[in-house]
């Protein structure tokens, strides 16, 4: 309270009493003194004052792994003085190309854990997107005339008019009017066939006589498999 | 010109009119919902079980009243309560004070059409009781076991499982209707089409203007005719991959049973046979696949807390099996 009260509080600073100090000599006899090497010895020797590392003999064949894997990441990278003209510019290189390495496999273990494809990098495009573990078929690799004819002269006409048909879902997807998928169904087809407006009756029929042949199991001569090909074929003309 | 080309092996004429006929009856009271009446009358060809799950107020009961009400079998309506017991369902035994003896009482599963209205508001307990009958067509009490007659069908209705006062039904139960058919709010027009219906006349006298059409040797025989359809080996295995993915699935907890693939194969069968074909085709079986896998298989814990549903798991099962072609 008495502080607060005094209204204008006034620095005092005193005068030095003395302009210099006289620093006296150390007259005193320093005695040397040496390690006892062989006091070191001793505790060198004993077990408890060994906490730097553990003996590589102790360890097992996964921890001895280990250490030795990363003595060698230290000497690759860790600091080492290079003196001289001598001084070898590998374990600079090295070192580089080893972190390079390292990140290209990160990078490509999290690509394809994210699913992305790597197609782009060899400048192809998927063709077909197929999400199946495998695909029995692929129509756009089939050679549809020679197998038909080799069908034919086994006298299958109902492996033929398969074939047929597939033909027609390849030329389809060809004209771009389907999405060839192995997982459509034949109805999934005749709806694409549908939005494009052609064709949409004469494709119906087709996928009918397919499906009585193949699933119905109906039996197919020579005559019904000829008028069968025809409207097959001429399907395929219109469609040009 | 394919019916000029390939004669029918199976006569499915009486089978055709048969279904026009339903699919009449059923019209002449339901708004749109085709592909419900579908399955309806798929379910009684093939000799199925049927779930109709919906909100309360889109027709379930009416639906299932009209199926029963078009064939002239038997008909016996059974409300699940939370306290029902299972001798109300399957019949007790009845002390007879002139025989001085008990005897049996038959419940109201003795029937050949059985609508279970709001079957998930009984417990587990009750549930079981439909168990035998369902599975077995029997029933066994006090150590008798009695036969039920054929054709023997239960048509549940039920609330989707969030609503109030609904029980989760055992998966074993699930596992015995051969469809779970979900029944969906109607579109504008075709609520308008209701309103105008309504408005025009009474329900009441529509709902007595609806006939049997079919009676039980009728259904007997077509359902002998669905069995003996046409199945390419090529087909059954793309049934049972598709069965065999919802088990691998791991979106999946529990998968679906053999007793699906063959739920599948039959009901495609009688699909097929509703289009006028005596053999099953890739489509007949993608088009039963979710109503008879999906009440059937159950979503893991992370799925289902992702917002999906075991019709979209199915879809998704569907996409990755190639079409046996």
């Amino acid at each position: 309270m008495g502080l607060l009260a005094q209204k204008n509080p006034r620095f005092v600073i005193g005068k030095p009493t003395q302009d210099t100090i006289a620093l006296k000599l150390d007259s005193s006899k320093t005695q040397i003194r040496e390690f006892d090497n062989e006091a070191i010895q001793k505790y060198k020797a004993e077990k408890a004052f060994q906490y730097g590392e553990e003996d590589s003999k102790e360890l097992g064949w996964w921890d001895r792994f280990w250490r030795s894997f990363w003595d060698w990441i230290d000497s690759l990278f860790g600091e080492r003085q290079i003196t001289g003209s001598k001084a070898s510019v590998w374990p600079t290189v090295l070192k580089y190309v080893t972190i390079g390495v390292c990140i290209g496999i990160i990078v490509f273990v999290i690509f394809k854990l994210a699913g992305i494809d790597f197609k782009w990098l060899a400048g192809k495009s998927k063709a077909i997107e197929v999400p199946y573990d495998e695909s029995l078929e692929n129509i756009h690799e089939i050679s549809f005339d020679d197998e038909i004819e080799n069908t034919l002269q086994n006298g299958n006409y109902r492996l033929a008019v398969r074939l047929l048909y597939l033909q027609t879902l390849k030329h389809l997807s060809d004209k771009g009017v389907i999405d060839w998928l192995p997982n459509k169904t034949n109805l999934a087809y005749v709806k694409e066939v549908q939005k494009q407006g052609k064709g949409y009756e004469a494709f119906v029929s087709l996928t009918n006589q397919f499906e009585y042949i193949w699933y119905g199991d109906f039996s197919v001569d020579k005559a019904t498999f000829a008028h069968i090909q025809q409207s097959f074929q001429q399907f395929n003309e219109d469609l040009r | 010109m394919e019916q000029e080309m390939f004669n029918q092996r199976t006569d499915l004429s009486q089978l055709s009119q048969a279904v026009e006929q339903i699919r009449l009856q059923l019209s002449k009271i339901i708004v749109g919902q085709q592909n419900t009446i579908d399955l309806l009358i798929a379910g009684l060809l093939a000799n199925g079980h049927l779930l109709l799950e919906g909100v309360p107020g889109v027709a379930k009961t009416l639906s299932a009243k009209l199926v029963a009400k078009s064939i002239d079998a038997t008909f016996s309506r059974i409300q699940f309560t939370p306290d029902l017991m299972p001798s109300d369902v399957l019949g007790t035994a009845v002390f007879s004070p002139k025989t001085a003896e008990f005897q049996f009482r038959q419940g109201p599963i003795f029937g050949n059409i059985i609508l279970v209205d709001e079957i998930n508001r009984a417990p587990a307990k009750t549930q079981s009781a439909l168990f035998e009958a369902m599975e077995e067509r029997q029933v066994t009490v006090d150590g008798h076991t009695y036969k039920l007659a054929e054709p023997f069908m239960v048509l549940a209705t039920q609330n989707p499982v969030e609503q109030e006062g609904t029980y989760r039904l055992p998966e074993a139960q699930l596992d015995r209707f051969l469809f779970k058919i979900e029944i969906k709010y109607p579109t504008l027009e075709e609520e308008i089409e209701i309103l105008t219906q309504q408005h025009q006349q009474d329900t009441q006298h529509q709902l007595e203007d609806v006939k049997p059409v079919l009676d039980v040797k009728q259904i007997m025989a077509l359902r002998a005719v669905i069995k003996s359809l046409f199945v390419e080996p090529k087909l059954l295995a793309y049934a049972a991959q598709i069965v065999h993915e919802t088990r691998e699935n791991k979106s999946l907890y529990l998968g679906a049973s053999p007793r699906a693939s063959l739920a599948m194969i039959n009901s495609a069968k009688a699909i097929a046979a509703m289009a006028g074909r005596d053999f099953v085709t890739p489509d007949d079986i993608v088009k039963v696949a979710t109503p008879v896998l999906a009440h059937r298989v159950m979503l893991s814990p992370e799925k289902e807390m992702e917002g999906l549903t075991t019709a979209d798991i199915i879809a998704q099962i569907i996409k990755k099996i190639e079409v046996p072609r």
